[in-house]
């Protein structure tokens, strides 16, 4: 599958390659070098070398708070889109259920959805109940996001199962629920791991959901960052923005170990 | 049809019990996205249909006065075509990119379709906001923006460069934002191309762009088309990155909407506002599934016909 380039298309490849790459990584990198400027305020070049904005950043208890509520939102709504996903997902790979294409476009639904007015019709229609409960208003709303992922992810990895194992475990007179314990799940953990930590990122780095459900106690991290953008000017914004990038790139590495990035991705 | 096949049931591969199983399996999810997406979003979109009164309550009589309005009136006219403008320039921007990147992913040596694969997916996971906080640093109109700081640096800095708060930060950082989305259903759709065709063309003599065009480009049209339809119908329903690079200028359908319901609280207009926004964001996922469906149903046929 290699060695598919002719001269001319090596150097356009890698030449112009290269400087998309630099392209991606320029805002990140222009980010994460004003995170450890001595100067008072985030702008360019970076003046010394210091990582007393982190330190401000952690020692501030908001912060903290807003990492928290978004590690707990995060973890809570990809717990909930596991229970809802996987059977469904599971359901429609396995069993022939009449109508099976229409119900996976619905759960694929809130993918192309418009996430901002995903969030603004929940917000209504909690608040013309009178549900005004942030914790539980942000917990469905991102599990309105994340379904979608996960139930993605799982159909993925239920296709790459060998299903001749699963019918000699049948034939040799294994119950359903016994297969699918011992034979399926073993295979499609790695992928179900993966498709978890990329919910856990959606969820984290959610704004469009959030910004209409959080109220003035439960501020997720992205919304608190939003709003410290117009208060304040120095690099601390930079160091809160530069944790945000560390977690993601944790997340790519856990990816690549889980399941390897190409697979994670479905190429 | 003759009458020797009898009708087989469709659909129903074990009958009684376990079609049960699965519908109690599937109720779940769909119970739950049908409570709180598509109950709420009908409600929503329904306020674009009737009337704003003075009590603050959305009732009828129903009308298309705010659709006329977000139509026609040139303000709102004004936010609808930059929105429909920025999603299509992002669009075509992202595919130029894309290519080389799914390119590198598909063909290149193992190490650098590694390093690309790493630096595509890696921004996916950094937040929007994020990203947005990036570009604002890097398009800064003044001196302190990277850009203008650099230009300086090489001898062009005369006049700083103004594109922040207009609708090209919008493009230069939606591009960034949505660009994984595009490289990853077309290195999907590179991977699976027969290396034998390529080969074939090749040695019957094409020159490689030739082959590029002529058989590779076809066919990586199913992922182009995905790419394309999710990039257009997500930068057309962007909110964070035209809020933090745009200003007024800038401005898209989805800061309308915000400032329809949180400054005007206006919802009737809101609803007409997110009814125009889904609208544009199924036109452009229906409209690419069949446009790939109509392809392979043509091949099909081409086909046969030998």
């Amino acid at each position: 599958m290699r060695g598919r380039l002719s001269t001319s298309g090596a150097v356009l490849v890698y030449g112009f390659g290269a400087l998309i790459l630099l392209f991606i990584l320029a805002p990140l990198l222009v980010v994460i070098s004003l995170s450890v400027s001595q100067a008072p305020f985030a702008t360019f070049p970076p003046r010394g070398f210091t990582f007393d904005w982190f330190g401000r950043v952690i020692a501030d208890e908001e912060f903290r708070h807003a990492f928290m509520v978004s590690v707990v939102l995060a973890v809570a709504a990809t717990a909930a889109s596991f229970a809802l996903g996987l059977p469904a997902a599971y359901a429609l790979n396995r069993w022939k259920v009449p109508g099976a294409a229409a119900m996976e476009a619905i759960l694929l639904s809130p993918q192309i959805f418009p996430i901002l007015i995903t969030g603004l019709a929940l917000l209504q229609f909690m608040a013309s109940r009178g549900l005004r409960d942030a914790e539980m208003n942000l917990f469905i709303g991102h599990v309105l996001i994340t379904l979608p992922y996960l139930v993605r992810t799982i159909t993925a990895s239920l296709k790459l199962v060998d299903r001749t194992l699963e019918e000699a475990a049948r034939t040799l007179g294994a119950p359903p629920w016994r297969v699918f314990w011992l034979v399926t799940v073993p295979q499609i953990i790695p992928g179900i791991a993966a498709g978890c930590l990329f919910s856990f990122m959606i969820s984290f780095d959610d704004f469009p959901i959030s910004l209409w459900l959080a109220d003035a106690q439960t501020v997720p991290l992205p919304i608190f960052l939003h709003s410290s953008m117009s208060r304040v000017f120095d690099p601390s914004i930079a160091a809160m923005s530069t944790l945000m990038i560390l977690t993601g790139a944790l997340a790519v590495i856990g990816l690549e170990k889980l399941v390897g990035l190409r697979r994670a991705m479905g190429i | 049809m003759s009458a020797t096949a009898l009708p087989q049931p469709r659909g129903i591969a074990w009958p009684g019990r376990s079609s049960y199983v699965s519908l109690a399996m599937l109720l779940p999810g769909l119970a739950f996205l049908f409570a709180f997406l598509v109950l709420p979003s009908l409600v929503l979109l329904a306020n674009g249909f009737m009337t704003q009164h003075q009590t603050g309550e959305v009732a009828p009589p129903f009308t298309l006065a705010n659709f006329d309005r977000l139509l026609f009136s040139p303000a709102y006219q004004r936010t609808l075509l930059l929105t429909l403008k920025v999603a299509f320039v992002t669009s075509f921007v992202t595919v130029v990119l894309a290519y080389p990147l799914a390119m590198a992913i598909a063909y290149a040596k193992p190490w650098f379709s590694r390093l690309v694969m790493v630096l595509v997916v890696a921004p996916l996971v950094v937040s929007v906001l994020v990203r947005s906080y990036g570009w604002q640093l890097l398009l800064g109109n003044s001196r302190t923006g990277v850009l203008n700081w650099l230009l300086e640096a090489v001898g062009f800095g005369v006049t700083p460069v103004k594109i922040m708060f207009t609708e090209w930060a919008v493009v230069v950082a939606s591009v960034h934002v949505f660009l994984p989305l595009m490289v990853l259903p077309l290195a999907t759709s590179l991977t699976r191309i027969n290396p034998a065709v390529i080969e074939a063309a090749r040695m019957l003599g094409a020159a490689p762009w030739r082959a590029f065009l002529r058989v590779t480009l076809p066919l990586s049209i199913p992922g182009l088309t995905a790419g394309i339809s999710v990039v257009f119908s997500l930068t057309a329903a962007s909110y964070i990155t035209p809020a933090m690079l745009g200003g007024t200028r800038g401005a898209m359908l989805g800061n309308l909407l915000e400032q329809q319901v949180t400054t005007a609280y206006d919802w009737a207009m809101g609803g007409a506002i997110a009814f125009v926004m889904v609208a544009i964001a199924l036109g452009a996922n229906i409209g690419a599934t069949w446009l790939i469906e109509y392809r392979q149903r043509a091949r099909l046929r081409a086909s046969g016909a030998r």
